[in-house]
């Protein structure tokens, strides 16, 4: 049932990549136009053209099908006005009825069924898209771009896009041909006959148009309200406390009535127009219309009763897509919206390169920073002419308040980031000139918030080096001082994190993250700390595990802790992105009055 | 509508009983009284135009017989179009009115709710989360207006479907026969596949959920798997999961899909069954061919309301489950009570414990007999192991809790006899983890007075720039109009703890409650907190719940506290050097903020 993926191999070290800037490619045998939402849709959707061919060919047959239902009526009609009547026509007729009407649902099945597995084999393979693109993109994307964001268009926005094919397409393909298979069987009685579909058809959709254009506007101030609203409503009750404390009730509470008002308001608004749906009286123009032509065909004698009863039934058929269309048309508008927002996503440059020709010596962890100017994206300065050198094997504590840029300084070491100004050189060398996988691979980035999978505290150890022993985990745990707190879990190493209520401190995750990097043993660790000890002895504990990670490469802490920063080789202070001060600690002592109030009691 | 709704539904158990609950609902839309009337006799009127429609088609086909009349003609064409206007402008009407009167019921509901829920005190959202009361808020009400409208459009379906099956029995009942007939099989089927898809749904939407967090999971490690180049390992997990929702997903998909082809079929066969039988009664001259076509087109009249039966007791479960739900918010009794309202004039801040006992809802006792002196001015600070009861006693200050015996006193007067709001206004609080709400800096700064003639941005302006020379500023991008984002996710933990004291002390309160954080800070802003802090002290009484070195330090006083109790007090050098509990608190949890521990750090790690 499942097209298999086709994985071929070409991670990112292998030759598949040589023209690629991509970080992670995967070999796959359909390729899809990413040009604009349509075409990539599109081009998701012909590799399933059978699929296709089946929905429209269930569609089709649907509804011819269910125009057989008048027609076989109107012959039954004829038969019995037939004087004598004819009787012996009833049976088979009745049995052709019931017989087309099993083959009909079988259609009606396979028009469902086809158009849910295209959404869902296109949810699959979007999502699976959406993935690789992020896998090959650069880190500085994945330091940019917010979690939250790339999740809600992995599942939410993927979901749309299935949902414009099942119902959405469905829908639509399947209205539309009921109101079309009308242009084919009136005829059969009657050419005049098919004017009532044919004017009906073009005054449909002018008014579901204008309907739409209507309620569309009304419906996003709806959802703005209530989202709103519901903001607002979520915030006041989280911070009870604080409105309580502030005695701010009465304020809270006539907010909360303007929000609900809004909405409310808007709620009517969209219910006067869904009210007012003029599609449902052109149906019954429609029919009132169509009956009328028909009988007064029979007065001139072109039809026969049995006609009238057929073309009657044919007629009740455009109930069908008079009500369905009112969703379907907007299924696939969201659709096509959620598509651009993954393709805005998957089609957002990487620039920094693979560079495979570039530097690869073993690394000796020296840094240097050298007129260093650094701005995002956005054109917003980060760091400006940072200039300092680091030797091999120095701790460097990186201080200063929140937003001086001591992240981005840090992830320039690893090109997280490239420098807009000036140059980042590691032994001399260039960044830009390192082979970046030889360049990543000798470097560790511990960050703030640190990241474990759901899986045993032993596999989140090992992450960057799969094949690690046991001995090897276990000697990396205890270096990083954390097989104390591992084997107070029943499971010890084997206790998966996230399962059963197992959670982690900061501390301990951030010990964890220590074990990891002991062992990749980088030769230049980034550690991002902002933990903080409730108590003394795991304040000792954390003291050990970070200088004996420091101990014996090149290590960069951004770090709020005295202690840290006080036995530091060189200590960097920043302020508004650039060195405010630099030195050991005595030298700063005695040159900057701000690092000397941090150290009066 | 209906047939899908509310197949994630989860169970709930009630506690009212349907009949009160129904009652009570009612008694909200008696304000809307003659709306409602009007829209009942507008779903009779509905009702009764559209049962006539297909019988006047069927006395229009029977006048065919003989050749019509031009008038004759043009009055059949003239009295379905007549019907088809009604029934649409009826509709129209219907629907006008039903949306107005849910609107006011769902607002008038949810601003009843939002009140309850503001009055309810600290330990109601012990109890219950507050994204759950939420949900009862914004949720339950629509569950509760959309009842509404599922009961009015249900009954004009039904109500339709009877007159129209009084009429055919009355014309023709061996035939209706044949037709009612079906009418088990097809409500049997809906509810046959409305239990299947209820089922396959709620699979599907738990493994959705996994798939989910399996995506959550394999998206925020992508940039740690970048870090360690384990792309392809974690392109498997995330290739498993997405091929486990596809699997999943076409499994529901193929029931939902089955739904409306099985239906049409039964229908189909059941027409056939019509024309045979509406035929031979035809010929054989027992109903004319109107009556027959009549069947033929009053069949699918049938299929809607049998459809809609099938999930209707569910849906009525759902609102009333809801409806619960809204009123079990608004009936929880209160269990702050003030036995007067006293205005509260500018207090001094002299505050006294007279063996008070507090447990808080279901929970052993925290305070036993508890009696405390603080002196008005006096800066107190409170140490003691988690659990200690140090929260519990700033909660009870700021009257946020009910506690079970004896007084507290503020400037003399009992807590229980003032007005609270008045009261509150002059205590400053900062908790643990500061809340802020989205809006800018400056407005959270003037959050307990939001007059703009009561904090000016002058005001703020040169208190700011009194910290520390206002160099935290320097780090807001845009400076006291800087958007904090909700719950000020967007400002740092010191930042976010400056923001909270600037509010106090623009606030100049009589006494001011500090739970104080134990996240990490920079040194240079915490020393700019330590200024901010220093300011309030000096002009207030001080109840602080000490984390900081530094604080305990600056405090006149120290009690240590356990379970409850207060086992000792007075200054820290003077406790430290009695070598008591304070001393062993001081080695657990303020040792390594020393700057002597800073300096040994050095030998603790060669060691």
């Amino acid at each position: 049932m499942v097209a298999p993926a086709l994985i071929t191999g070409g991670f990112f070290d292998s030759v598949t990549t040589s023209s690629q800037v991509s970080e992670f490619t995967l070999t796959r045998h359909h390729t899809t136009d990413r040009r604009n939402p349509v075409r990539w849709i599109l081009s998701h959707t012909t590799r399933y053209w059978w699929l296709m061919l089946i929905m429209f060919i269930g569609a089709i047959g649907n509804a011819a099908l269910a125009a057989y239902v008048p027609v076989l009526t109107g012959d039954a009609f004829n038969a019995m006005l037939n004087v004598p009547p004819e009787t012996k026509v009833l049976l088979p007729l009745a049995l052709i009825m019931g017989g087309t009407q099993i083959l009909r649902g079988i259609l009606q099945l396979g028009r469902n069924f086809g158009a849910e597995l295209i959404a869902q084999r296109i949810e699959r393979d979007v999502r699976d898209e959406l993935y690789v693109s992020l896998l090959g993109k650069s880190m500085t994307f994945h330091n940019l771009q917010p979690v939250g964001d790339t999740m809600a268009r992995s599942t939410n926005d993927v979901r749309e896009v299935n949902y414009m094919f099942s119902p959405g397409i469905n829908l639509v393909v399947g209205s539309l041909v009921f109101l079309i298979v009308p242009f084919f069987f009136a005829p059969i009685y009657h050419w005049s006959l098919l004017l009532t579909p044919v004017v009906f058809t073009i005054a449909y959709f002018i008014a579901l148009r204008w309907y739409l254009r209507t309620l569309n506007p009304i419906t996003e101030d709806v959802r703005d309200s209530f989202g709103q609203m519901n903001t607002h409503l979520s915030e006041a009750l989280d911070g009870i406390e604080t409105m309580k404390g502030a005695a701010q009730e009465e304020a809270e509470v006539k907010r909360f009535n303007l929000n609900s008002r809004r909405l409310r308001d808007n709620n009517i608004r969209q219910g006067d127009v869904e009210a007012r749906f003029v599609p449902l009286l052109l149906y019954f123009i429609a029919l009132a219309g169509g009956l009328l032509h028909a009988i007064l065909l029979y007065r001139s004698g072109i039809l026969n009763i049995g006609n009238v009863v057929a073309y009657f039934g044919i007629l009740l058929m455009l109930e069908f897509p008079t009500w369905t269309s009112i969703w379907a048309y907007s299924l696939i508008s969201s659709g096509l919206a959620s598509g651009q927002r993954i393709l805005d996503l998957i089609n957002r440059e990487t620039n920094l390169d693979q560079n495979a020709a570039g530097y690869t010596q073993p690394m000796r962890g020296e840094i240097e920073f050298h007129n260093l100017t650094f701005a995002y994206p956005t054109g917003e300065a980060v760091l400006r002419d940072v200039s300092f050198t680091v030797k091999p094997g120095q701790t460097v504590a990186i201080v200063g308040q929140t937003g001086t840029g001591k992240t981005s300084l840090a992830k320039l070491v690893n090109r997280t980031y490239d420098a807009t100004g000036g140059k980042v050189l590691v032994d001399g060398v260039d960044v830009r000139d390192w082979n970046l996988a030889s360049l990543r691979s000798q470097i560790s980035i511990i960050e703030q918030d640190v990241f474990l999978f759901s899986r045993s505290v032993a596999d989140n150890i090992a992450f960057g080096k799969p094949r690690a022993t046991k001995e090897e985990i276990e000697t990396a745990a205890r270096s990083a001082q954390a097989d104390e707190f591992i084997n107070q879990f029943e499971k010890g190493y084997q206790t998966v994190i996230g399962e059963r209520g197992v959670t982690l401190s900061g501390g301990q995750r951030q010990r964890l993250a220590i074990a990891r990097a002991f062992l990749t043993d980088p030769r230049i660790l980034i550690l991002d700390d902002s933990t903080s000890a409730i108590d003394s002895a795991t304040e000792d504990r954390i003291q050990r595990a970070i200088a004996a990670a420091a101990r014996g490469r090149t290590t960069l802490i951004i770090t709020h802790r005295l202690s840290q920063i006080r036995w530091a080789d060189l200590i960097i202070v920043l302020r508004k992105g650039r060195i405010a001060a630099i030195g050991n600690h005595d030298e700063l002592l005695k040159t900057s009055d701000a690092y000397a109030r941090i150290f009066r009691e | 509508m209906g047939f899908y709704e509310g197949l994630n539904e989860e169970k709930y158990d009630r506690q009212y009983n349907d009949r009160d609950l129904a009652q009570r609902i009612l008694d909200y839309f008696t304000a809307q009284r003659k709306r409602v009337v009007v829209i009942l006799l507008l779903t009779l009127l509905l009702a009764v135009i559209t049962a006539a429609q297909p019988v006047i088609i069927s006395k229009g086909l029977d006048t065919l017989k003989i050749l019509p009349s031009l008038t004759a003609s043009l009055l059949i064409g003239g009295i379905v179009l007549f019907i088809g206007i009604a029934d649409w402008g009826l509709n129209w009407a219907r629907r006008r009115l039903t949306v107005r009167t849910v609107g006011d019921v769902v607002l008038n509901l949810r601003l009843l709710a939002f009140r309850a829920a503001v009055d309810h005190d600290l330990s109601f959202y012990d109890q219950f989360s507050s994204g759950r009361i939420v949900s009862r808020i914004n949720a339950d009400t629509i569950t509760l207006g959309e009842l509404v409208t599922i009961i009015t459009d249900v009954s004009a379906q039904i109500l339709n479907a009877i007159l129209l099956g009084i009429i055919i029995v009355r014309t023709e009942w061996r035939l209706s026969l044949v037709l009612f007939a079906f009418l088990p099989f097809i409500f049997l089927l809906a509810l046959f596949f409305r239990r299947m898809a209820r089922k396959v749904t709620r699979s599907g939407m738990q493994a959705m959920a996994d798939v989910n967090s399996a995506i959550k999971e394999t998206v925020s490690g992508i940039a740690i798997a970048k870090n360690f180049r384990q792309e392809s390992g974690i392109f498997e997990t995330f290739h498993a999961a997405n091929r486990t929702s596809y699997r999943v997903n076409v499994w529901r998909g193929f029931i939902l899909a089955l739904v409306w082809p099985a239906l049409n079929t039964l229908a189909g066969i059941a027409t056939a069954a019509l024309v045979y039988a509406g035929g031979l009664s035809a010929a054989q001259g027992a109903v004319t061919i109107g009556v027959w076509y009549l069947f033929i087109i009053s069949l699918g009249r049938f299929f809607d309301p049998v459809m809609n039966l099938s999930a209707f007791w569910s849906n009525i479960q759902s609102g009333l489950s809801a409806a619960e739900r809204i009123f079990a918010l608004m009936d929880a009794e209160p269990n702050v009570v003030q036995t007067e309202r006293r205005d509260v004039l500018k207090l001094k801040g002299g505050i006294r414990f007279e063996n008070v006992s507090f447990r808080y809802v279901d929970q052993e006792p925290v305070l036993i007999d508890f009696s405390l002196t603080i002196h008005p001015g006096e800066n107190l600070a409170i140490v003691g192991h988690t659990g200690a009861g140090k929260s519990s006693l700033a909660k009870l200050i700021a009257r946020f809790y009910e506690f079970q015996s004896g007084r507290i006193l503020v400037d003399g007067a009992d807590i229980r006899t003032f007005n609270l709001q008045q009261y509150r206004r002059q205590l400053g609080i900062v908790s643990q983890i500061p809340f802020l709400f989205s809006g800018t800096v400056a407005e959270n700064i003037r959050y307990a007075c939001p007059e703009p003639e009561c904090v000016t941005n002058a005001d703020i302006m040169s208190m700011a720039r009194k910290i520390g020379d206002g160099e935290w500023l320097e780090t807001l991008p845009n400076g006291l109009a800087t958007v904090v984002g909700e719950r000020g996710t967007m400002l740092s933990m010191g930042q976010r703890q400056l923001v909270a004291l600037l509010r106090v002390l623009m606030q100049k309160p009589a006494i001011f409650v500090l739970d104080e954080a134990t996240a990490s800070i920079d040194p240079f802003t915490e020393w700019q907190i330590q200024q901010a802090l220093s300011m309030i002290l000096a002009e207030s009484t001080s109840i602080l719940i000490a984390h900081r070195l530094s604080t305990v330090k600056a405090a006149d006083r120290i009690i240590v506290l356990e379970k409850g109790r207060i086992l000792e007090e007075g200054n820290h050098d003077g406790l430290l050097q009695q070598g008591g509990h304070y001393a062993t608190l001081y080695n657990t949890y303020f040792r390594h903020q020393s700057l002597a521990y800073v300096e040994q750090a050095r030998n603790l790690v060669t060691k």
